[in-house]
């Protein structure tokens, strides 16, 4: 019988995949679930992969015994029995029960919401977001940002504008496609509160990769109170650089696209900006929200966001793009 | 003889005749032995052989006469004559005039306009008055992108054929005003700036900052048009904002025409943003009517001619209109229009009192 010895790259190949294991917890990781759907799914996939090892120690297995083993002429009962076995029996009975386990997860994220709906639809390259609470008649309009009660199925419908796009949280469930013309739906129910992000999963041009969002989980009661301040309209601007601000805005054109409830802003082109300031990212998920970063955005959103649809407002004086920046960031 | 020497016999008289050509030529064009005095005009035949050319080669060009616009509409044709005024009738001369004596020792000689247009279908004008002829002193359309501009100036062609010189100065007149160089543009714009033409905007509703920029695109070649680049370029620079003072100070004048009601009110949801629809920006939000003070860099709509609204809205869906350094707004805002959008929009803004963007804002309170 021959010796066999581990070569290098077989110790080496395991630790290198050990450094990759950090990656899998954090906000955006299908491992670290914090809801019911992705908790079913991070079961599922490692039911799936204890399925896996025990498939490869097994042919692995075989494959070493008649190798190494049992080496030479072996008898007919016995290569038949390995083949018929291992090659047919044993496989039809770990796939059958994998699947039949996995079909029995599918109705559980089928279940109904409790009430709230919330639409989310694709944009090139944003989210609009709209709350419709049970029995409202108009939705309360946000962008970019979704969140959830936890401990409540939400039901989430998908739609897109232009082109297709993937709507999915990792932490939270799978990924569900959005289609113009055509809606989708999915229901998620949060358990854990917490700040998880969201990101498109499915190539939609160029800046596919910057078109993330946060979805924030609160507690039921803190939810119903955030809803309710969404759903006002924007607090009046607190001093003459805010009020500056507000100026500027209303007059370089910027409510052409943008709605400011409470102002003559009602744009719909682009995303609501009504709250623009306590949401935890601007242009969809890519700059953090200070006065800094919105007056960069908007001087220059085609280099922060190459192929944005929003045109660059580099002609603005530097300080009436300062006061606009800085009534925006207030916008909570 | 072997048969292998023949080959090498035609090789030598092919490169003698081609080193004699050689010869030829740089003598020609090293030595100055070509004559090129207009006074010599060409050899006998060259003309011939010259204008021959030019015929059939426009012929084969042209596009068909069914590509043209309405060629009847008087508005069409007094723009057309407005701009053959300032840019054709140096060398062409107007109906009743002789062309400068200069003008006739020109080879070839630019015919009369009356003469001019005599052989030639609207088509053939149109692709002449775009393209130009090479070496004949004709020059091109100086907006390629503007063909709307060139059938301006082929309306004017198909009629001026039986103009008389009184119904050619009442198109192109001049009116009396304290500067000259308002009279200049008041031949198109009226001395008020309230331009009785649906082909040609009026001025009178908008703030002299806006007339300054657009003035400028058009001398810098920013926003393309074959007509406004020549008259800006006939300006002196300084005078620009004396022009746009002027005109931004005029007092807002009547209506200019009714419109469809049912256009108008389409367009007015649109501008006002109230359709639901997520492509078109709401135009009031830069365009008035806006309850909030509104940058003085856009320009005012209301009551401007529909007519010229719609094309200029066309030509920014199209990508063809250029302008100041904010017209990448408009770019964006104009990407997703449809046809019956832009007919709607002109409507509305067609439909609502003349009126500079400041003075709409306590209408709309």
């Amino acid at each position: 019988m021959t010796s066999w010895r581990v070569t290098r790259p077989g110790i080496f190949a395991p630790c290198l995949l050990l450094l990759l294991l950090p990656a899998c917890d954090g906000p955006q990781s299908a491992l670290a679930p914090a809801g019911r759907e992705a908790e079913l799914l991070a079961d599922l996939f490692w039911i799936m992969l204890a399925g896996a090892v025990v498939l490869w120690l097994a042919i692995n297995g075989l494959m070493f015994y008649v190798t190494r083993i049992n080496v030479g002429h072996m008898p007919r009962r016995l290569a038949e029995g390995i083949i018929i076995g291992g090659g047919i029996v044993f496989p039809v009975i770990v796939l059958a029960a994998l699947l039949g386990y996995g079909l029995t997860l599918m109705p559980l994220t089928r279940v109904p919401g409790d009430g709230l709906r919330i639409r989310v639809t694709g944009e090139q390259w944003w989210w609009r977001v709209e709350y419709w609470p049970e029995g409202a008649e108009a939705p309360v309009v946000a962008a970019n940002e979704v969140r959830l009660p936890s401990g409540r199925r939400t039901d989430i419908e998908l739609a897109a504008h232009e082109v297709i796009h993937s709507f999915w949280i990792p932490a939270l469930g799978g990924k569900t496609d959005m289609f113009p013309g055509r809606d989708t739906l999915m229901t998620l129910e949060p358990l854990t509160p917490g700040v998880y992000r969201g990101q498109c999963a499915e190539f939609c041009g160029e800046s596919h990769a910057l078109m993330a969002f946060q979805a924030v989980v609160l507690p039921e009661e803190e939810f119903a109170d955030w809803l309710e301040a969404e759903a006002a309209p924007a607090r009046p601007p607190s001093g003459p650089l805010e009020a500056a601000g507000q100026e500027v805005f209303l007059a370089q054109g910027c409510g052409a696209c943008h709605t400011v409830r409470g102002t003559p802003a009602t744009g719909a082109v682009g995303p609501d900006l009504t709250h623009v300031g306590s949401r935890l990212t601007i242009g969809a998920g890519t700059l953090p929200p200070t006065a800094e970063a919105l007056a960069n955005w908007i001087a220059h959103p085609g280099t922060i966001k190459p192929g944005v649809e929003m045109p660059s407002y580099d002609e603005l004086a530097p300080d009436d793009l300062a006061a606009l920046a800085a009534w925006l960031e207030g916008l909570e | 003889m072997s048969k292998r020497e023949a080959p090498s016999r035609a090789r030598t008289v092919v490169l003698t005749l081609a080193a004699l050509g050689l010869v030829v030529a740089v003598s020609v064009v090293g030595l100055g032995l070509y004559n090129v005095s207009a006074r010599a005009g060409h050899l006998p035949g060259v003309s011939w052989v010259l204008h021959t050319t030019f015929r059939n080669s426009v012929d084969l060009r042209a596009p068909p006469q069914s590509e043209a616009p309405d060629l009847t509409d008087p508005d069409l044709i007094a723009l057309g004559a407005g701009h053959f005024d300032v840019a054709c009738r140096m060398c062409h001369a107007a109906p009743g005039e002789t062309r400068a004596a200069t003008v006739r020792t020109m080879v070839p000689e630019p015919p009369h306009i009356t003469e001019a247009v005599e052989s030639w279908n609207a088509g053939e004008l149109f692709w002449i008055v775009r393209e130009g002829v090479k070496m004949s002193g004709m020059p091109a359309w100086p907006a390629p992108s503007r063909e709307d501009e060139v059938w301006a100036v082929v309306a004017f062609l198909t009629s001026v054929g039986d103009m008389s010189g009184e119904s050619y100065d009442a198109l192109t007149a001049q009116p009396e005003t304290e500067r000259a160089a308002v009279a200049f543009c008041a031949t198109c714009h009226g001395s008020d700036g309230m331009s009785g033409n649906a082909q040609i905007p009026r001025l009178d509703i908008q703030n002299p900052g806006y007339l300054l920029t657009a003035l400028q695109a058009f001398r810098n070649g920013m926003r393309a048009s074959g007509i406004m680049q020549q008259a800006a370029s006939l300006v002196p620079e300084a005078t620009l904002a004396e022009l746009a003072d002027h005109y931004g100070a005029q007092p807002t004048g009547e209506a200019s025409a009714e419109v469809d009601p049912a256009l108008s009110e389409a367009g007015e949801a649109l501008a006002e943003a109230r359709t639901g629809d997520t492509e078109v920006p709401a135009c009031r939000a830069c365009h008035g009517p806006w309850p909030e003070r509104l940058s003085p860099d856009f320009p005012a709509l209301a009551g401007q001619h529909e007519h010229y609204l719609r094309k200029q809205l066309s030509l920014w869906k199209e990508g063809r209109r250029g302008g100041g350094p904010r017209s990448d707004l408009m770019h964006q805002a104009a990407a997703d229009l449809t046809e019956d959008e832009i007919a709607a929009l002109a409507a509305y803004y067609a439909s609502l009192p003349p009126a500079r963007l400041g003075a709409t804002e306590a209408a709309a309170r």
